[in-house]
């Protein structure tokens, strides 16, 4: 098996299909691009910038768009972009900071693949830069308020809306429905993992009660948002949301794992946690739960050992020989052990309900 | 001077210092990542052929199917269906975190050191 370089879906040559079809939906005369270049990161899905000129309609004039397809391998617990542009869109509405949403396109002729469009907003989302940033000192509690904030907005998104009806609504309490989706991914495995299984276990069995279910972003960390000059650009990677309870995302933002080797700055990395919780509280419908965050942030070491297994499989049975597949597929005893001490702290800690 | 032996730890213990010394400080910035990729995947491969990684896996397997008829799919179904849970099998997360451990001395020892008393 060769390393193969990884196919393309955008032809960045031949654009002609795409200037057509957004013509149409935009309601111009023309689409005129002047080149497109690729983007980095985006494990799951290309992301591509473009320039374009639009000649006559509402978007009149140059616009510097990003270009996101679904790629060659697809994770199943992801949104295709059709549904992620809805879910732009009613972020968007709520006053999210979000990159605007423009299109979406579930033909697959056009580009190769389904994709969406948004507006660029520059910034830097590289986690591992912004962690070390040494000026952090300086930004980085006003920085992790702001973000605490922007997700109490994202959570003042609830059901039912029209717009989001492809999102299931949770039959049981979110915990326990989040144990069953990863244990459904995890059934297609090909490495047994008894610690995961054990921890998803503690998690089904010591689920919180139930309260009305939000948006809840899904992935929702260091490394997806962009930082401009120390303040948020825009929140991004949206493909994992679905409703669930709040304080599965303040969880995953907490969580160990995303901390990208910050582990003194509680907050993904980049403040402290009492900075995260002010901004949300600032901005919250719903007060929230502090007690049981600890239990997400051991959800969020279960979901990201489950997500690190899935890409593992893409190197030992997908046929997909990439060096970081694999050694991704060799993280899940990390954040097993992260959520095997947290049941163990939980436990020590005498409340009840974690007995 | 000692005579050292040239074999497959002590190759890939070369591979990567020479990786390290003479490659990586050339590469240019985007290649960089790909280089520790590279590095960290020769180091893994190094410390899998000197450790025994198993033991605990197998002290648990042996010790909840002495018949020799488990192994760790087995022990992740039952763990999943509550047929092994921690009421059932005393220790069982300590057991599971030493299989953890196990693991991580040869994944990620250095996540090791960072966790106070894992090792």
């Amino acid at each position: 098996m060769q390393p193969a370089t990884r196919p393309h879906t955008l032809d960045p040559a031949n654009l002609d299909a795409l200037a057509t079809w957004l013509a149409g939906v935009l309601e111009a005369r023309s689409v005129r691009f002047g080149g497109a270049s690729l983007l980095s990161g985006g494990a799951i899905q290309e992301n591509w910038r473009l320039v374009a000129d639009v000649e006559g309609g509402p978007r009149q004039g140059r616009h510097d768009w990003v270009l996101r397809t679904d790629a060659v391998a697809r994770l199943t617990m992801s949104l295709d972009r059709t549904g992620e542009f809805g879910v732009l869109k009613a972020a968007h509405a709520a006053g999210v900071a979000i990159a605007e949403p423009i299109a979406s396109c579930a033909d697959p002729a056009i580009v190769g693949a389904p994709f969406l469009l948004q507006t660029y907003v520059p910034g830097d989302a590289q986690a591992r830069r912004i962690v070390r940033d040494p000026a952090l000192e300086d930004y980085g509690d006003a920085l992790t308020e702001r973000l605490g904030a922007e997700l109490a907005r994202i959570h003042g998104i609830t059901p039912p809306r029209e717009e989001l009806a492809f999102l299931p609504i949770p039959l049981l309490p979110p915990g326990r429905n989040e144990v069953a989706r990863l244990r459904g991914a995890l059934d297609a495995a090909t490495e047994p993992r008894p610690a995961l299984e054990y921890v998803l276990s503690w998690l089904d069995a010591h689920a919180p009660e139930p309260e009305p279910v939000s948006l809840v972003h899904g992935d929702y960390r260091t490394g997806n948002y962009l930082v401009q000059d120390r303040r948020l650009g825009a929140i991004l990677d949206w493909e994992f949301a679905h409703w669930g309870d709040r304080h599965e995302d303040i969880g995953w933002f907490m969580a160990r794992c995303w901390r990208f080797g910050g582990d003194a700055r509680e907050a993904g990395g980049i403040g402290n946690r009492e900075a995260f919780y002010r901004g949300y509280r600032s901005a919250a419908a719903l007060p929230m739960d502090e007690a049981v965050v600890p239990y997400w942030e051991i959800m969020a070491a279960a979901k990201w050992a489950t997500v690190a297994a899935l890409q593992g499989d893409r190197y030992r049975a997908g046929g997909e020989c990439s060096i970081e597949l694999a050694l991704t597929g060799l993280m899940p005893p990390e954040m097993e052990l992260d959520a095997l001490d947290g049941i163990a702290a939980l436990a020590a800690s005498g409340d009840a309900r974690w007995q | 001077m000692a005579v050292r032996r040239i074999s497959a730890e002590t190759l890939i213990e070369l591979a990567v210092a020479t990786l390290r010394r003479e490659l990586q400080p050339v590469l240019p910035p985007e290649r960089r990542y790909t280089a520790a990729m590279i590095a960290n995947a020769l180091e893994i491969a190094r410390r899998e052929i000197l450790t025994d990684g198993e033991s605990a896996r197998w002290e648990l397997i042996d010790h909840l199917y002495p018949e020799g008829d488990g192994d760790l799919r087995w022990l992740a179904a039952d763990i999943r269906s509550g047929k092994v849970s921690a009421a059932q099998v005393p220790g069982l997360h300590e057991r599971l975190r030493a299989i953890v451990v196990e693991e991580l001395r040869i994944r990620n020892p250095r996540l090791l050191k960072s966790r106070q008393g894992s090792s």
